[in-house]
């Protein structure tokens, strides 16, 4: 029991001590991103990792939970409703949902393509709608509340990001908690089975397409969330919170961080918000980063950052994970090197005039900062090469299943 | 009593005609088998029966109920399971989870999300049991897709019979396997259908007429013989339409 709730623990405790560690603008600004995005793609694995459901509008049901939600406020504001703010990411969830039940009636007849294909109609249709229902979405300029106008929640009256933040954190251990016990109900687990199998579910009492509906529209809900949670944070929504770039982002977020996690969506979600909002202050080719991590990720861990962490379980058991603290440093150094020098020819390239790259002033019209950069990116390329044998090694010795361990079960 | 009837049942793809006007009872509790040559149409008719498939005509009723154009899980819940010729599990799922998930609707979980299945004592217990019963206590916990072929096919099976279904259909239990593999199965197959109706299509004669009370002879889309296998053993249509191979087989 303490085994289980200790993530639990750790999960609530870092949610609070956050906000401590980094409470400049900057700092809860991002951690209110955070929030939202851990929320968002944690919904959106309810569909592929947990449902087998590739899904190119999951912005849709976080866009429109947003947009209730900033009506909502707006009702608020002009006392047509009077409750306290706190509760504005559940009209967000409820938006999702009624959106999802709605969708998801005729799209969750079938997985695969065809899911896939209707999900990406219906977000082209929303995405367009938003611009062209003006009195609803706003157009172009979107639609803007204010959350400072409802009753005051003990005393607080949210001008300041922090105290929404707060909001989000127990909204965020909230959600996460229900997605997590969600998986381990009989719905939840039929949604693995029905992606592994759904022909074989038909043959065991369940129709496929049921199981699909109750994860999406559960999924709707989260995301709904999600979005409300936004309409808090940035008092305003565009029709860019439900278009296509949103939708991309979310599945970037879930994949690379490992679809087959429960954790990996939370993994994703902060690497990506963090190299969206950290790295676009030092470069404007920080998309491309983002790309190239993505392909790399698909390519060389398709189970993500989650499944390379829990690739180390056999060997943390048996205590030789050790073993393979030396071997890793070895490979990360020339790579390091490689990816750094890689990093400073791509600015070279795109650079108009000298730029600092960590503290070195490189200029694109001398050919030293150029060849400079070339003989350290091959030599380190080369470097790395060398060293994957040992890694290679290392890992196998680290990784044989020791004699009484050959039986567990 | 026959606990399945069907009534000149048809089933066309296209213009082919595949079965082509069945009518079969099987009785209660019998262990009823389906041979016949490639191509006969055996998996079609399982298919038709379980659900897979539509019927173009006729009539297919289980438990007095028709059941001819209803979907796989309104029939699966009637009392009826199957297993398949091509290995059919939930490969990512552990041995445990595909069993429990067999389990879920006979135990009248439906499509709960507001019960934590590890806090289902019963349920998780007749899991336990029926694992046992198939042999795979060891391995509960692994991703059933990464079992060897015979524990892929004793989970199939499980799966079939968790649900406590009264009729079992099996599409080729053993095919594919060893000798000793399929005497394994073969004992298996009748420790956990005792005392259900039994279904089973097989190539395998020697186990056919060991397991079997009654065979169907399968040709062209028509039952051609339906007999104890003493009877079909001596029946020169049977014997014409497999040349010979009957008797040497058996």
């Amino acid at each position: 029991m303490i085994k289980k709730l200790t993530p639990w623990i750790g999960y609530g405790i870092a949610l609070l001590i956050l906000p401590q560690l980094f409470d400049s603008v900057l700092g809860i600004s991002l951690l209110n991103q955070l929030a939202i995005a851990i929320v968002f793609a944690l919904s959106y694995n309810m569909l592929l990792g947990q449902g087998g459901m590739l899904s190119f509008g999951h912005a849709v049901y976080y866009g429109l939970g947003g947009f209730l939600a900033v009506h909502a406020l707006i009702k608020i504001e002009y006392e047509e409703m009077y409750f306290s703010i706190i509760y504005i990411p559940f009209i967000g969830g409820l938006s999702g949902l009624i959106a999802a039940l709605f969708i998801g009636s005729f799209s969750t007849h079938k997985a695969g393509t065809v899911f896939a294909m209707i999900s990406l109609g219906i977000a082209e249709l929303v995405a367009a709608s938003s611009l062209i229902l003006e009195s609803f979405f706003g157009g172009e300029a979107g639609i803007s509340g204010d959350r400072t106008y409802g009753p005051p929640f003990f005393g607080i009256e949210f001008f300041q990001d922090s105290e929404i933040y707060y909001i989000a954190a127990v909204w965020v251990f909230i959600a996460t908690l229900f997605m997590y016990l969600f998986t381990k109900t009989p719905a939840g687990r039929l949604a693995n089975a029905v992606r592994d199998n759904p022909e074989r579910a038909e043959f065991i009492g369940y129709s496929a397409r049921w199981v699909r509906f109750i994860s999406f529209c559960a999924s709707g809900f989260f995301a709904g969330i999600a979005g409300g949670l936004f309409a808090l944070n940035y008092e305003f929504l565009t029709s860019e919170n439900l278009n296509a770039v949103t939708s991309g982002r979310v599945l970037l977020m879930a994949y690379i961080g490992g679809l087959g996690y429960f954790i990996g969506p939370i993994i994703g979600a902060v690497v990506l918000t963090l190299m969206n909002t950290l790295l676009s202050n030092y470069t404007e080719l920080w998309l491309l980063y983002v790309g190239v991590m993505f392909v790399l990720t698909v390519m060389f861990l398709p189970r993500g950052f989650a499944g390379f962490i829990m690739m180390h379980q056999l060997a943390w058991t048996q205590g030789t994970l050790n073993q393979l603290f030396k071997p890793y440093l070895i490979t990360a150094l020339p790579a390091g090197v490689f990816v750094l020098a890689t990093v400073a020819l791509i600015e070279l390239s795109h650079a108009e005039e000298t730029l600092h790259f960590l503290g070195m002033p490189l200029n694109p019209e001398s050919a030293i900062s150029w060849s400079i950069g070339l003989i350290l990116a091959t030599a380190a390329f080369y470097a790395t090469r060398r060293t994957l044998p040992q890694l290679r090694d290392a890992w196998d010795t680290a990784n044989t299943i020791s004699e009484e361990e050959g039986e567990s079960s | 009593m026959s606990i399945l009837s069907l009534r000149n049942v048809h089933k066309n793809f296209g213009i082919t005609p595949i079965i082509r006007g069945i009518d079969l009872d099987v009785e209660e509790g019998e262990k009823h088998a389906i041979i016949g040559p490639n191509g006969a149409g055996k998996s079609t008719l399982f298919h038709l029966i379980s659900g897979r498939y539509g019927v173009s005509e006729g009539s297919i009723a289980f438990k007095g109920q028709q059941i001819q154009n209803k979907q796989p899980y309104e029939i699966n819940r009637l009392g009826l399971a199957r297993s398949f010729q091509v290995t059919n599990i939930f490969p990512r799922l552990n041995v445990f989870e595909n069993i429990r998930c067999a389990l879920l609707w006979s135990e009248g979980y439906k499509y709960s999300f507001w019960q934590l299945l590890d806090r289902q004592k019963r349920l998780n217990e007749k899991t336990e049991q029926v694992i046992a019963q198939i042999g795979l206590e060891k391995r509960a916990f692994y991703p059933a897709g990464e079992l060897a072929y015979a524990q892929q096919r004793a989970l199939e099976l499980g799966i079939a019979v968790a649900s406590g279904a009264e009729l079992i259909m099996l599409d080729e239990p053993v095919a594919g396997m060893s000798h000793s593999e399929a005497e394994n199965a073969v004992a298996l197959i009748r420790k956990i259908t005792a005392g259900k109706t039994l279904i089973m299509v097989e190539h395998d004669m020697s186990i056919v007429f060991d397991l079997a009370d009654r065979i169907s002879v399968l040709v062209y889309g028509e039952v051609i013989a339906t007999d104890v296998p003493e009877n079909i053993r001596g029946n020169s249509r049977v014997q014409e339409a497999y040349l010979g191979e009957v008797v040497s087989d058996a």
